[in-house]
């Protein structure tokens, strides 16, 4: 979104008005990536009428399996050929432990990278001051959208039909 | 031809009929009154919540922490396992917590992927009893240890004895398979309680308010960060289930791999698994009905209907388990190995004799007898008290498994008797300190995942066929 002081927020009930004034929006000349929803429960990109959102998560889940593989293949193939130990008649490399562990490893590498994905991606944590209002996570949706301010007034108006409880330009703020 | 027909009120038909409104689904509240609900239910502590964490700490200060220190000091001697049975009520604890941690997995991850909608509001309680119950477990094989100041030498590193863990032992494989549960299994906690925390930031003040934001990192709902959790937490969903298998797996092959009679077998690892899952879904009646029972509001959330789910996966697993105990059973007694038969005949006749019969009477004839009723499944108590007993059995079994199977050996010059010692006191402990940690959690967390209701709620409806009203659920993802 653009500088800050041209941010609003409008709160709604329910996300079927959250929905139209997203709409209205767009009718009003603001495009969608000025614009996100704001909810304390999920809503899908096609219950909120938004381009699908692909979110890149499942790479670094794919990044960390791939690491741990690689990970476990040095520790299960590295450790007998830096330390052998020869035990009779037994050999020095063995492939069903080789298995079990890989996979282990692997499943760690994919989980640990998962979450560091979802902290990249979301950009947490961040404990800076942030556009928000509390009675989100009472089940209000809000809609915060960047707004030129030649249209703002009407925009407000506009949403304010739509039965936007509170509409406001707004600032970040200590959550 | 005339017919004599009483018509039927429609009053008549729903008395017949259970109220959909008593499904949580279908009972839906404002959010902010669920909030406030969950939200006070944390801020309650009354004086006996005091009282029993206090009791609790001292268990486990004691029983616990001063009881493993004393063996520390003192010696390994002060416990019961000498030869031949070195492995002992130390081991069957592990067993047994890290059994009851695949409850949380279970209800949490396999139900979400199956969508089974009961599972919503317990499935935070069912993960913590995932992450307490390995904390637990996971302390055994270092107390089990003796000389617990080495444990780090199972961690591969260079060193000056130039030697490294050896990867083939399956003690090596408890260490990274448990690792990785346990790492699995917190964050799998934590992905989905983030919104939650965020919603109790919103509603606190003073070390509370900066305890919650520092948890919630930042949390607003925006939709890249919905996207975000949703995916990760499907990805950790579908990834967590292979894991879960694999540990108690592993921990089944610690004794399968060896050539112990009565321990080396093929069906340890689906075995040790249905058993697993069979006591954690017991434990997790169990926690719910101390929920209920302790928590302010939290009848509205833990209902009957979901101790009647949890009643049938109970008698479900009752069944799978009594079928992996017959087919070991019957295969060991058909194959006529004598020290194989020897270990089934040191079942019923050892002095553990009476250990065998409780566990076949509490983990196959009190669910069979009693968990086919629906009104006994959808009494609270009485789910407790069955769970108890279904724990207990499960107890008895680990307990046969180990002590009592090693040390009836190869070598009947090498029998001998089992008597725990200072490992009952330890036990005590760390059963302290499982209720410890979920006394604690349930005043700083909020243990209803109150989105993920909400969400359940917004998704479920009551749609009219003809003159009757039943549950629908729409496909909100």
């Amino acid at each position: 979104m653009a500088e800050e002081g041209r941010i609003h927020l409008a709160l709604f009930k329910d996300v079927y008005p959250a929905t139209m004034a997203l709409d209205k929006l767009r009718e009003l000349g603001i495009p969608d990536k000025d614009m996100t929803v704001v909810s304390g429960v999920p809503y899908s990109d096609r219950i909120l009428g938004r381009p699908k959102y692909m979110t890149r998560v499942p790479r670094y889940s794919i990044v960390g399996f791939v690491g741990g593989f690689i990970l476990s293949l040095l520790l299960n193939l590295g450790t007998p050929y830096l330390y052998p130990i020869h035990v009779g008649g037994q050999p020095l490399y063995s492939i069903p432990p080789t298995i079990l562990l890989t996979f282990e490893l692997s499943m760690l590498g994919l989980i640990i990278f998962t979450f560091l994905g979802v902290l990249f991606e979301s950009d947490f944590p961040s404990l800076g001051p942030k556009i928000y209002h509390p009675e989100i996570s009472n089940g209000k949706v809000a809609v915060v959208f960047d707004c030129p301010p030649e249209i703002h007034t009407r925009v407000h108006e506009s949403l304010a039909a739509l039965g936007a409880e509170w509409v406001h330009r707004t600032e970040a703020k200590q959550l | 031809m005339t017919a004599d027909a009483t018509p039927i009120s429609q009053a008549q038909i729903y008395d017949e009929e259970e109220d959909p409104r008593q499904h949580l689904m279908l009972d839906p509240r404002p959010r902010e009154e669920m909030n406030s609900m969950v939200m006070e239910a944390m801020h309650t502590t009354t004086r006996e919540y005091w009282i029993v964490v206090g009791v609790l700490t001292f268990l486990v200060v004691v029983c616990l922490f001063g009881a493993w220190g004393y063996m520390i000091a003192t010696g390994m001697g002060v416990a019961g396992i000498r030869r031949p049975t070195m492995w002992g009520m130390f081991i069957a604890n592990f067993v047994f917590w890290i059994g009851i941690s695949h409850a949380g997995t279970f209800v949490s991850a396999i139900l979400r992927v199956f969508k089974a909608e009961f599972r919503r509001p317990f499935t935070r309680a069912a993960e913590l009893m995932t992450t307490f119950g390995l904390a637990a477990g996971a302390m055994y094989p270092l107390i089990h240890l003796g000389r617990v100041w080495t444990a780090y030498w199972m961690v591969p590193y260079p060193n000056q004895r130039q030697l490294w863990p050896n990867l083939r032992s399956p003690l090596s494989w408890d260490l990274i398979a448990i690792t990785t549960y346990l790492l699995s299994s917190t964050i799998y906690i934590y992905l989905p309680l983030i919104p939650d925390v965020a919603m109790a930031r919103d509603r606190s003040t003073g070390w509370r308010y900066k305890f919650y934001r520092l948890l919630a990192l930042g949390w607003r709902g925006t939709e890249t960060e919905w996207h975000n959790l949703r995916t990760a937490i499907n990805i950790f969903a579908f990834a967590i289930i292979p894991v879960m298998f694999s540990v108690h797996t592993i921990v089944s092959w610690d004794f399968a791999v060896t050539q112990t009679p009565g321990w080396h077998s093929t069906i340890y690892g689906p075995f040790f698994i249905a058993g697993a899952i069979f006591s954690g879904v017991s434990a997790v009646a169990m926690i719910l009905f101390l929920i209920r029972a302790t928590l302010v509001n939290m009848k509205y959330f833990v209902r009957e209907e979901h101790f009647d789910a949890l009643g049938k996966l109970m008698l479900i697993f009752s069944f799978t388990w009594a079928y992996f105990y017959f087919n070991e059973y019957m295969v060991e007694w058909y194959g006529g190995d004598l020290a194989a038969k020897t270990v089934l005949k040191a079942f019923t006749q050892s002095p553990y004799g009476w250990i065998w019969y409780l566990m076949l009477f509490c983990n196959i004839a009190v669910p069979w007898l009693l968990l086919w009723n629906k009104r006994v499944r959808r009494t609270p108590w009485l789910m407790f008290v069955i769970g108890f007993l279904i724990n207990v059995g499960m107890y008895a079994e680990r307990f046969i498994i180990v002590p009592t199977e090693i040390s009836t050996n190869r070598f009947p010059f090498m029998w001998g008797d089992y008597f725990p010692r200072i490992e009952l006191v330890i036990s005590i402990g760390s059963l302290s300190l499982f209720l410890l940690l979920f006394a604690v959690a349930s005043r700083l967390i909020p243990l209803i995942p109150v989105w993920e209701v909400q969400e359940g709620q917004l998704a479920h409806s009551l749609k009219r066929f003809g003159k009757h009203e039943v549950a629908t659920k729409s496909e909100l993802e």
